[in-house]
């Protein structure tokens, strides 16, 4: 059972299952919905399919809480609050979907969502302030517990010929440093972070018009929430446990029953596209400017770029664009391109071990 | 409109002369202004640890080891083989954290994202983009090695066929 | 206090004071109703519906939220209350953080040791505790906070700008947070950081050893060398060290928090001025 969780794991089997899974429980589409509705996965958004996840999440913590392995990593004072993350956004998540799911359904039948039902207006002295006012007694009665229980880590003074093994960032970046095992630090520590904030910015000014505000709802907006999902579920709160729970010493792979063992041997004997190319392919050896060596690359990229979104806006985006104009579809595409370049470099590195597409250590320019 | 006893009125021309004049001045000045304090944020004096040092005589180097003496405080291996002694950086390209000599894999690996560097500092595994950095070594007047980590050579520039990048011994 | 006698508008006590007439009167006015408390709080106490409206009106802190309001937006399965616990735990690190700036002394030579001190020396010493999973906990509840709000659509016109806002913020908090980490001067601060740094280092154009940065340059004379570029701007020198510490502690105990303080009172504003909290149309 153990050996099988371990093996589970691993980022590329656990990324695959998860992205599968993922499609099903937030359909982007009107047929994977039906398939969804037909696989009565909309159970999980319910009173009692909420307790049986819940049971078994807390099921799973409290058996993996009697291995030492897994107990070592989770108690971690530092790891604390990513247990508590998993356990908020899980909940959270629910109750959002399964108010969504009430509204959708009220509205399928020709009804107004819950929040538009009673008009009537409250004061809001007394009534927010009192659920303000007990919303922080029980904040600062959590914090106080959490503080007297768990002390703040403190490790050995500064020692800077000394690098712990592994060394990690702060668990709020371990999504951005798992990055870095694909990316290089301008592409996964600065390119990719600063789009995400472009990214999270541009949400309103692509998703215009105010159908869906001010009330949960899924049917209406399922794109526009899966998507998000997709980012916040899996790119970013996915990374983060990855980066906290399952990468031990030199940021090898470790399943959450393994021991955390230095001397691990993982190969990690990648391979640029350059040598695929002209060593394995055409057999004649790297050629010495960089622009032939990478050529190949900056095509690939070059058209990732370029030529993928005109294709897309002529197939299977072509409503969207016919909808949206060249301005708003290009910043939407391009976008989304970087947001499915990491998964795609993921795989790339996982079946092909493949280290850069495009490698130019002469300017510090690798991708 | 004109009046001659009246002072003369600025023309229109002449207003966005002056008008254009007066921004671009704005401007100017407001822009050495961000600039003199993001200038402020790089101080002219810096308190930082010598960057060259002598290091005993090559003899105290034994051939195809690599010496953590000066890792400490300096923050270089000192590598002698067959032919040169060279200095590496205890650097690790990829995100400056501080691989260990494995001498039984005969490898620098770094612990922080694995990656692997072969005893001349080439990179042969994990993320690391390119080889650790070499710096200039030569023989002082008193016979010591004479250390200076302000010049270094980077392998991917060619740089390391530089007379400065190694001590031939 | 002179006016106490004078008081008007106080219901009758009868004549059970009788002999002793100043103590009588005292008690015959409730404090609420004093001169003394109307001079703090203008208003009465909220007894009727209007006084509770002008209580609201007539407080600086609680005229950031509006008098009434739809009584779906008040429910906690609504709101889930994250925006406001964003901003009590951001009050409530910025209390702890000015307590504990009276021991800690940002010096490669002090800092570890007043850490340690922290613990042991000083009474309630969980004030480190509080201030750090505080923090922990202010970042958690800020990515809920806009995750309740993507999931009600209240981006949405003519929210845009607020979001952005928001992400800002959003952005900020996670800074704050790290430039706090810093400060132990521990193994795990300063190799957080140092992993930090270097990608600040491999920045396109800013940093030294990015893609770029050779390009900004006249001739031989390199603008973006290790002397200058972003990673040197966040260390204050070419290693983390002394100047790095002083440089995160200014920025994570002043800084930031002051250009925080101008984006959350932007938000607060905006969320009125875009017709408070979303609804239903």
């Amino acid at each position: 059972m153990k050996a099988t969780i371990n093996w589970l794991a691993d980022p590329a089997i656990s990324f695959t299952l998860i992205i599968l899974v993922f499609f099903l429980v937030f359909p982007i589409t009107d047929r994977l919905e039906k398939i969804s509705k037909r696989l009565k996965i909309d159970l999980l958004w319910t009173n009692t399919g909420g307790l049986i996840a819940l049971g078994v999440l807390v099921l799973f913590f409290v058996w993996g809480l009697t291995d030492e392995n897994f107990r070592l990593i989770v108690t971690k004072p530092d790891n604390v609050p990513i247990v508590g993350l998993i356990f908020l956004v899980g909940f959270f998540t629910w109750l959002s979907m399964k108010q969504a799911r009430e509204n959708d359904n009220r509205m399928g039948q020709g009804g107004q969502p819950l929040e538009a039902s009673d008009k009537s207006k409250v004061l809001v002295w007394p009534d927010l302030i009192y659920i303000e006012f007990i919303c922080l007694i029980l904040a600062t009665v959590l914090l106080f517990a959490w503080s007297i229980f768990v002390k703040a880590p403190l490790e050995e003074p500064a020692n800077p010929t000394l690098s712990p093994n592994p060394s990690k960032a702060p668990w709020y970046f371990l999504g951005l440093q798992e990055m870095l095992v694909y990316y290089d630090p301008w592409l996964a520590g600065i390119v990719l972070p600063t789009l995400i904030m472009v990214g999270l910015v541009a949400i309103p000014y692509m998703d215009t018009g105010d159908r869906g505000t001010g009330f949960y709802s899924y049917s209406g907006r399922k794109r526009a929430i899966s998507t998000f999902m997709f980012g916040f579920l899996v790119l970013w709160t996915f990374l983060i446990i990855v980066g906290t729970f399952l990468r031990g010493p030199n940021w090898n792979f470790f399943g959450p029953f393994e021991v955390w063992d230095a001397n691990k041997r993982v190969v990690l004997n990648n391979v640029n596209l350059s040598e695929y190319v002209y060593v394995f392919l055409l057999e004649t050896g790297l050629p010495r400017g960089w622009l032939i060596r990478e050529i190949w690359g900056i095509l690939l990229v070059v058209g990732y770029f370029a030529v993928l979104p005109g294709l897309l806006a002529k197939t299977v985006f072509r409503n969207l664009y016919e909808r949206w104009g060249t301005v708003r579809y290009s910043t939407f595409i391009v976008l989304l391109l970087m947001g499915m370049a990491l998964p795609i470099k993921m795989y790339m590195r996982w079946l092909f071990n493949l280290k850069y597409i495009v490698s130019i250590p002469e300017f510090f320019l690798n991708i | 409109m004109s009046d001659d006893t009246q002072p003369t009125p600025i023309s229109r021309r002449g207003f966005i002369n002056w008008l254009t004049a007066a921004w671009v001045a704005f401007i100017a000045i407001v822009a050495g202004l961000l600039t003199g304090t993001v200038r402020f944020l790089f101080p002219n004096v810096l308190f930082e640890p010598p960057q060259s040092f002598r290091a005993g005589p090559p003899e105290d180097y034994t051939v195809g080891e690599v010496s953590t003496r000066f890792k400490n405080e300096f923050g270089v291996w000192i590598v002698r083989s067959t032919t040169e002694i060279y200095v590496l950086s205890t650097v690790c390209t990829h995100l400056g954290c501080t691989p260990n000599w494995l001498g039984g894999e005969q490898k620098f690996k770094c612990p922080c994202h694995g990656s692997g560097f072969r005893i001349s500092g080439v990179n042969f595994e994990g993320p690391a983009p390119r080889p650790l950095e070499r710096f200039k070594v030569t023989l002082a007047d008193d016979g010591q090695l004479l250390i200076d980590k302000t010049k270094k050579f980077q392998f991917e520039k060619g740089e390391w066929s530089n007379p400065e990048s190694f001590l031939a011994v | 206090m002179a006016d106490t006698e004078t008081t008007t508008g106080t219901p009758a006590d009868g004549g059970n004071g009788a002999g002793n007439g100043k103590k009588a009167t005292r008690e015959r006015t409730p404090f609420a109703e004093s001169a003394f408390w109307r001079s703090i709080f203008r208003s009465g106490v909220p007894r009727t519906r209007a006084a509770r409206m002008m209580g609201v009106l007539n407080s600086v802190f609680l005229h950031l939220h509006p008098v009434r309001l739809p009584k779906h937006a008040v429910k906690v399965k609504y709101t889930w209350c994250m925006g406001g616990l964003s901003f009590f735990l951001f009050l409530v690190l910025t209390i702890t953080g000015i307590l504990l700036m009276f021991y800690y002394r940002p010096t490669v030579e002090a800092a570890y040791g007043d850490i340690i001190d922290l613990g042991s020396q000083v009474p309630l010493g969980i004030m480190r505790e509080i201030h750090r999973w505080g923090a922990h906990l202010m970042v958690i509840t800020v990515w809920l906070h806009m995750f309740r709000v993507f999931m009600t659509g209240s981006y949405k016109p003519p929210r845009e700008f607020n979001w952005m806002i928001g992400v800002i913020l959003l952005v900020l908090t996670m800074f704050l947070s790290f430039s706090g980490y810093l400060l132990p001067w521990d193994q795990l601060a300063i190799w957080a950081v140092t992993v930090g740094a270097n990608m600040a280092r491999a920045a396109p154009l800013l940093g030294h050893e990015g893609p770029g940065a050779a390009l900004l340059s006249i001739g031989d004379v390199n603008f973006i060398h290790a002397g200058a570029d972003a990673k040197f701007a966040l260390l204050g020198g070419r290693f983390l060290g002394g100047a790095t510490l002083l440089r995160f502690y200014v920025l994570h105990c002043i800084g930031v928090p002051f250009i925080v303080m101008i984006f959350m009172i932007v938000h607060f504003w905006r969320i009125r001025k875009d017709g408070g909290i979303s609804g239903p149309t």
